[in-house]
């Protein structure tokens, strides 16, 4: 795609026409693979991902298990028909980073020494990527651990920020990422205000920064309500078992 | 002790149920002195502690639980046994002719108890009798709907073992031995089963249930 001649214009609006605060259309649901324990599909925007957790199982090869936790395996994946030009099969050096900062995230909020011995695995194959497909994966990923049933401290929000044209904005897309001066994913566990996550490409000024995490947090705010309403929804029409 | 829920609420993962830290069950944890909720439930107060009965969850041994396994490996000092998913379960037998005389193979189905469970390992009750299944259907549902399978007070089961003749079996862990007199009646029993593992979550299932092998079985 072509560099655009300006990121935002002097009313403030976007390339997609969003305003420098305004998340993309949000789309999630819970709980849409049967062969999987737990799965959801996130949408932000252009960006499509799918997430889904088997476990705890049995750890393989068995001499990585650990006697006193499980061990949390994750895979960041994208698809060969995710981006404009074909990205060739298996995991690229990106692929294998980010998928340690999310297993990294997640581990943060979940109970691994309640499965002794055991491996939880998580996968997340990114559809279609339009920038923030990090975040959108962890997103996916902690609903799918949630709808598996995995012992959770809390459930995990992840959103960037960056600047384009000397602008703060919030949610990239691919356009600005490529293209803009700076772009900071960061993930939270909302309920204890804990950041798990955090990655910073490009430059921001301190003061940037903390106004940054601040419209972060903000959208993760929003983005936190909406994965809960999706599990809530699924889960609606459960009725107590007649024990 | 001030609570944050209503009888049978929906909870999420994160949620304050509770500031009385001390009163934490099943699917909660604490945190500075206060319970939330770590899995997807109903939140409700279970001899006085507050829990969470949650909607999927893996199976977690308890001492005198009634599991089936798979044998998986003879030893010289016993049996390891495969309790489905991610858990083993081992027979500790000190005396060698002991093993020998039991005449266990790798993949027989067993019938046992769990005497403790931690960080040793599942440990499987000796003292009450390992029971070899000889025939039967083995079936594997996912643990948390095995609650649902055996009903209030067995009336689920019940239902099924009466309408079609069948013995079963109900390990904890998810496993499910159906044994009956033909196979047209073992079926019916594993497609009744089969419809409990898909619709756990509906009520007025036992009424359906019992409709559904009416049919079936042309009663």
């Amino acid at each position: 795609m072509l560099k655009p001649e300006r990121l935002i214009d002097e009313s403030g609006v976007r390339v997609d026409g969003r305003r420098p605060d305004e998340l993309r259309p949000i789309k999630m649901e819970v709980g849409i693979l049967d062969k999987s324990d737990g799965s959801a599909y996130v949408e932000f925007g252009g960006t499509k991902v799918v997430a889904a957790v088997f476990g705890p199982r049995e750890a393989h090869p068995r001499h990585l298990a650990l006697p006193d936790r499980a061990i949390l395996n994750c895979r960041y994946h994208m698809t060969s028909f995710s981006v404009e030009e074909r990205k060739p099969l298996g995991m690229t050096r990106r692929e294998v980073e980010l998928s340690k900062v999310i297993r990294e995230a997640l581990e943060t909020v979940t109970f691994l020494e309640e499965f002794p011995r055991a491996s939880i695995d998580v996968y997340i194959e990114v559809v279609q990527a339009d920038g923030g497909t990090r975040t959108t994966g962890l997103t996916a990923a902690s609903l799918a651990l949630a709808d598996a049933g995995i012992p959770m401290a809390d459930l995990v929000a992840a959103v960037a920020v960056g600047k384009v044209d000397g602008q703060l904005i919030l949610d990239l897309c691919d356009v600005e990422d490529k293209y803009g001066e700076a772009d900071m994913p960061v993930a939270m566990a909302p309920r204890f205000n804990s950041i798990v996550l955090l990655q910073l490409n490009g430059r921001m000024t301190v003061d940037e920064f903390k106004r940054g995490l601040a419209l972060a947090q903000k959208g993760i705010a929003e983005i936190y309500r909406l994965q809960r309403e999706a599990l809530k929804k699924k889960f609606s029409e459960f009725t107590p078992a007649e024990e | 002790m001030p609570i944050y829920f209503s009888e049978h609420e929906v909870v999420l993962p994160g949620q304050l149920l509770s500031d009385n830290g001390k009163r934490s069950g099943e699917g909660t944890y604490t945190l500075g002195g206060k319970i939330y909720a770590a899995q997807i439930g109903f939140a409700t107060i279970k001899n006085n502690k507050v829990t969470v009965i949650a909607f999927k969850a893996a199976y977690k041994p308890m001492p005198g639980d009634r599991v089936i396994g798979i044998i998986s490996d003879v030893r010289p000092n016993g049996f390891e046994v495969d309790l489905g998913r991610h858990l083993t379960g081992i027979i500790r037998i000190p005396d060698r002719e002991e093993v020998k005389s039991m005449k266990l193979k790798v993949g027989d189905v067993v019938y046992v108890k769990i005497r403790e469970s931690g960080l040793s390992g599942v440990i499987i009750d000796r003292g009450s009798r390992i029971r070899k299944i000889e025939s039967g259907l083995l079936i594997q549902l996912h643990p948390s709907k095995i609650p649902r399978l055996v009903g209030r007070r067995g009336s689920m089961i019940n239902v099924i073992k009466k309408l079609t003749g069948c013995d079963i079996l109900v390990g904890k862990n998810g496993y499910v031995v159906v044994n009956g007199p033909s196979p047209e009646s073992e079926f019916a029993a594993m497609k009744a089963i089969r419809m409990i593992e898909r619709e756990a979550h509906t009520s007025g299932l036992t009424e359906r249930i019992e409709r559904y092998l009416r049919e079936l079985l042309g009663k």
